[in-house]
């Protein structure tokens, strides 16, 4: 179309060339001006007549410019043309893409009735967009699978965790009522362990009073004893001068038996001296009598003597018997002292332990109301987690309904 | 002293005996005297205590015997109306003849011994028994 539209433009230019003079180059050279002007708005229909120049050389541009303008119109509709192709490739592979997401078929490969080149990256990258759809919608399938294994599991735990809260706060409710009765049980213990140390302490004043009571039992056995010794030493000393006196009444006896016996036979023989003894027979009578009576006496002084010396043997025994149960008394008595002593430091041990028992039991109830205010915050966690817990199900429970209709969802997409 | 008769009162036993002061040598202790003079045993009985020994003189004046009683109660002058032989028939029944009567003391009858005869007897007695 070029060749055959330049000779008739410099013809054109060659014959309007003689006909107009200086003038008409200006004229042409607007008329050049204004097609191009027309040509840049749009009108590409218009061409210039190069007869019509009256200077050649315009003539020819203007021929030149006919051909450069039919070659842009040519140009332009073959490219006009190539976007109308690409256009319609371009809506053809997106209503395929369209029409295979509606239908959720991602099975197959999409087939394209474009043979633009240009179309080909397009081509390439919906079935690129369509792959990574197809990859997209397994994957999401497989985790749409897992989500809802998952969500299952996490509601059996979601429930079991909210069963196990409810025992939890159960058992917590249960333990913070027995710290209660265990701070109680404290409380009385403390109470308990107080009163026994005060009665320890009046055991041990009362067992260090009978300790002294029991040194004052000693000395007055040791006092015993001394006066018992002493007694013994009186006794024997009174024992010997009864035996003197004894011996002193046997010789008075012996004499006065003899006077009896000289009295009898003065009396004997005054008898037998007839009225001339009679006289003599009353002086020994007398005489008689009075050994008689002496003998009486020393009789009785015998069975007094007889009585003292049972009774210093008595007194004897007696002293002798208090000799043994002062030295009795007195091992007693420091039997005693050793098992005062000994139940002294038992008592001194088991104050010291009910003060320590007392002590503890404090820290222990102090400890206790610490636990139980810890076990009443606890409950109180214990209660919000048991909330949680519910909550939690209740999610688990929706995310599980979720994560089935997502599954159905994707079930829709076919990709196998 | 005519019409009085001085008798010595002793105990043997439970019995108390009368004899004539005159057949009386003298009243000794039996602790003193010779084992071979004592006469312990008699028809009058055996004494409990003997703490006392009547000294007699035999018959035949040669030799002297104890004769051990219980007690001497004392020599006692007593009138010759309170000193009674022995009934004829009570004499009869007593195989000893040296109970002689019987002699009221403050009213109470007691058998009057004539020691030497005693004496006599129990020797003769004795000097008869076997030896052991």
């Amino acid at each position: 179309m070029r060749e055959r539209s330049e000779p008739d433009a410099k013809n054109k230019a060659r014959k309007a060339a003689p006909r107009r003079g200086k003038n008409g180059v200006s004229q042409d050279a607007d008329r050049l001006a204004a097609f191009v002007r027309g040509f840049a708005e749009g009108r590409y229909d218009a061409r210039l007549d190069p007869d019509d120049f009256a200077d050649p050389g315009l003539a020819a541009v203007a021929a030149a410019v006919n051909a450069a303008a039919d070659h842009i119109v040519s140009q332009m509709r073959t490219a006009q043309q190539r976007v109308a192709a690409v256009g319609e490739g371009v809506d053809e592979a997106i209503e395929a893409m369209i029409r295979l997401v509606v239908q959720g078929d991602l099975s197959g490969t999409l087939r394209l009735g474009v043979t633009d080149a240009a179309l080909t990256p397009l081509v390439a990258g919906v079935g690129q967009v369509m792959e990574t759809l197809k990859k997209f919608v397994t994957e999401i399938r497989e985790a749409a699978l897992q989500l809802s294994t998952s969500a299952a599991e996490v509601l059996a735990a979601a429930t079991q965790n909210e069963s196990s809260t409810s025992a939890q706060a159960s058992a917590i409710h249960e333990t913070t009522a027995t710290m209660e009765e265990l701070k109680g049980a404290s409380h009385q213990i403390a109470e308990n362990a107080q009163m026994v140390a005060s009665i320890a302490e009046q055991t041990l004043t009362s067992g260090r009073q009978g300790e002294g009571s029991i040194k004052a039992f000693m000395e007055a056995m040791e006092k015993v004893r001394h006066n018992a010794v002493e007694v013994d030493e009186a006794i024997g000393k009174l024992s010997r001068r009864v035996e003197r006196i004894g011996t002193v009444v046997d010789v008075i006896d012996e004499i006065a038996d003899r006077s009896d016996l000289l009295a009898l036979n003065a009396a004997l023989e005054g008898a037998k001296a007839g009225e001339a003894g009679r006289g003599f027979s009353i002086v020994a009578a007398e005489m008689r009598r009075l050994a008689e009576n002496v003998m009486e006496s020393t009789k009785e002084i015998k069975n007094l003597i007889t009585e003292i010396r049972e009774a210093t043997h008595a007194a004897k025994e007696a002293s002798d018997g208090n000799k043994r149960m002062a030295a009795e008394g007195e091992k007693l008595g420091g039997s005693a002292m050793h098992n005062v002593t000994g139940i002294l430091t038992g008592i001194q041990e088991t104050s010291d332990a009910a003060r320590v028992i007392h002590l503890a039991t404090q820290q222990q109830r102090t400890a206790t109301e610490q636990v139980v205010q810890s076990m009443s915050e606890i409950e109180e966690v214990t209660r919000q987690a048991q909330a949680g817990s519910r909550q939690a199900t209740g999610a688990a429970s929706e995310l599980t309904k979720l994560a089935e209709r997502l599954a159905e969802l994707v079930k829709r997409f076919k990709v196998d | 002293m005519s019409g009085h008769s001085e008798i010595l009162l002793f105990q043997v036993g439970a019995r108390v005996f009368a004899a004539e002061v005159y057949d009386v040598v003298r009243v000794g202790a039996v602790r003193n005297a010779q084992e071979p003079e004592l006469l312990v045993r008699s028809a009058l009985g055996e004494p409990f205590a003997r703490n006392r020994g009547i000294v007699v003189a035999s018959h035949q004046g040669g030799t002297e015997h104890t004769l051990v009683v219980d007690q001497i109660l004392g020599v006692r002058t007593v009138p010759e109306s309170d000193v009674h032989p022995l009934p004829a028939f009570a004499a009869e029944c007593l195989q000893s003849p040296s109970v002689t009567g019987f002699v009221l003391v403050d009213e109470s009858p007691m058998l009057l011994i004539d020691l030497p005869t005693l004496v006599r007897e129990q020797r003769a007695s004795a000097a008869a028994a076997p030896s052991p």
